[in-house]
């Protein structure tokens, strides 16, 4: 008796986990969903008296006029080169920075990695009118130089937050060895370290890539001139004043969200490990 | 000893050379604009953005005094509490759920990762679609259920509207706390359940006093990056209503936005920028303490 009340309170459980579940995960893919059936409809289909959920026709046309209508290609360029240079930029500068503060003591060590915690809460726009004033300055705005700078500033406590974490998770002993037989302190990080902290590094690399890629504030207010917009800001050219072209500005949407998606799934699991690992450590 | 002297400086100087590319980097980009911003929230700035000479605490008494400025501030506390509290639970209990072995997790987990990873600008666009009165997703999903008849409009007042631009941060801040607390949840040795069992213990006891307790650090941390960034956040207000009508649905950055860029009131911006900054700062001082604390331990 008592074991049967058990397995049926546990077939109950069971079932009540996967109803949850599923339903979860219907409620987060009802955007997606939306976004790609709307991208498929025509513009009347979209602004009909009686809606439909799925396309009647899909118009596939729409994928393929988004690069007519916009520069879309240049877009996605200047995503790929923000993200890019702005994730070059911050690993160079964070690399030896997070080396430094997980092998060495130092005067200052605590200042910095308080500083690293307080400049996160200086969020990129409400520094706006600062940063547009060093912009200037450095006759930087409308530039995509300026945005690879900014992002690769405003994600160094990142970098150094997760890749302190990483290096601080290895054993300094083969380091400490090479060191004796010669290796100089950039030799044995080159070597030894940082193949061993690999992973941790392109978790790293992938979340300040997707981070620049998903930018948006920062891009809207420094560019201007159309053909150097990253696509956060250029497929808002769908979204005007007086009218929204829903069905470009989705397929645009998707075009962006795609690669973004697909690197993120494969850093989740050591991005979340890393993240609460460097907080824990402090 | 003597002849080692240089080497030994060299020494000492090392560790601030290979932090030097990182500080040099953020002074530039991170320190001087901060700089810039408290310089201009006590000078009076011009409509073109030049800096007009010292000018004491006149732009905060403008912004304090301004009619918007406590219906912004109010409507920003409000969008990081709620915002965080709900997706802070609602993240948790689906890290609950995930912990669980069941078949779909890995699929189920790749889902959750959506929102974490789309831009948010995106998001926010797809949900003001989907909110639509006359063509909304919601009201033809609805209407196709049966569940109504009439096209609802869902977004009756400037308070419905922030209503839904909270609903829309809770969602996309969701992913980032289950993660957090999910990589928390698998680090607990299985063997403190197995003891709690044996002496009888039921699931909340067990939740209680070993879940969580082992999950607060890193639930605390994901706390205090949350509150930073909701506080912070713009795309999803800006993107759905722009922070009208008449500043009904702003939150401070928005509202900095628009008075800098918009309005040409650099200096009262700067202003703006300054007071968030000081709330925030009373937060991350708290935890700051907490961590220094535990590194000293």
């Amino acid at each position: 008796m008592d074991s049967r009340y058990i397995n049926w309170k546990k077939a109950i459980l069971r079932v009540l986990l996967y109803f949850v579940v599923i339903n979860v995960c219907l409620v987060i893919l009802y955007p997606y969903f939306v976004m790609v059936c709307t991208a498929l409809k025509s513009r009347s289909e979209i602004f009909a008296m009686e809606g439909t959920i799925l396309p009647i026709k899909a118009m596939w046309s729409n994928f393929v006029d988004i690069w007519y209508r916009a520069p879309m290609a240049k877009y996605m360029l200047n995503s790929i080169i923000i993200a890019s240079g702005s994730t070059a930029i911050a690993m160079v500068c964070g690399i030896p920075a997070a080396y430094a503060l997980a092998r060495m003591k130092f005067k200052g060590q605590t200042a910095f990695l308080g500083f690293i915690i307080v400049s996160q809460m200086f969020a990129p726009v409400v520094l706006l009118i600062g940063i547009y004033k060093v912009m200037q300055i450095m006759s930087l705005t409308n530039s995509l130089l300026g945005l690879i700078f900014i992002n690769a500033a405003f994600n160094q406590a990142f970098t150094i937050w997760l890749l302190r974490g990483t290096f601080m998770s290895i054993s300094a002993e083969m380091e400490q060895a090479a060191t004796i037989d010669g290796c100089n302190r950039v030799q044995a990080m080159f070597k030894i370290l940082l193949p061993v902290a690999a992973p941790g590094i392109v978790t790293t690399l992938i979340f300040i890539f997707i981070n620049a890629w998903n930018e948006f504030t920062v891009a809207l207010c420094l560019i201007s001139t159309d053909t150097i917009k990253p696509l956060t800001v250029g497929i808002n050219i769908f979204n005007g004043y007086n009218m929204i072209e829903w069905q470009y500005l989705f397929a645009a949407s998707i075009f962006a969200i795609i690669p973004v998606v697909i690197l993120f799934m494969s850093i989740e699991k050591n991005l979340t490990s890393g993240l609460t690992a460097g907080g824990v450590k402090g | 000893m003597k002849q080692h002297k240089p080497y030994n400086l060299l020494n000492k100087a090392e560790p601030y050379l290979w932090i030097l590319p990182s500080v040099i980097l953020m002074a530039i980009f991170i320190i001087v604009p901060i700089g810039f911003v408290f310089r201009m929230a006590f000078s009076q700035v011009t409509k073109a953005g030049l800096v007009k000479g010292f000018c004491g605490f006149a732009n905060f008494s403008k912004v304090l005094q301004g009619a918007k400025f406590g219906m912004v501030l109010k409507n920003t506390i409000i969008w990081t509490i709620l915002v965080v509290v709900l997706s802070t639970v609602l993240g948790f209990i689906l890290a609950l759920l995930l912990n669980n072995e069941f078949k779909g997790r890995k699929i189920a987990r790749a889902i959750v990762v959506f929102p974490w990873a789309t831009t948010l600008v995106i998001q926010a666009s797809v949900w003001k679609f989907i909110i639509n009165t006359d063509y909304g997703a919601l009201n033809t999903l609805l209407k196709s259920l049966g569940i109504i008849q009439q096209n609802v409009n869902w977004t009756p007042t400037p308070e419905a509207f922030f209503g839904w631009e909270i609903a829309c941060g809770i969602f996309v801040t969701i992913p980032f706390v289950c993660f957090t607390a999910l990589s928390g949840l698998q680090s607990i040795d299985a063997s403190y359940y197995e003891a709690a069992t044996v002496d009888g213990a039921s699931y909340f006891q067990k939740l209680w006093n070993i879940t969580l307790p082992l999950v607060k650090p890193s639930l605390t941390v994901a706390t205090v990056l949350n509150i930073i960034y909701v506080f912070n956040s713009f795309p999803i207000v800006w993107t759905i209503t722009k922070g009208d009508p008449a500043s009904r649905t702003d939150t401070l950055v928005t509202y900095l936005y628009k008075l800098a860029f918009y309005n040409g009131k650099q200096g009262e911006a700067a202003a703006v920028s300054v007071i968030g900054f000081l709330i925030l700062l009373v937060c991350a001082s708290v935890y700051m303490v907490s961590t220094l604390k535990k590194g000293d331990e």
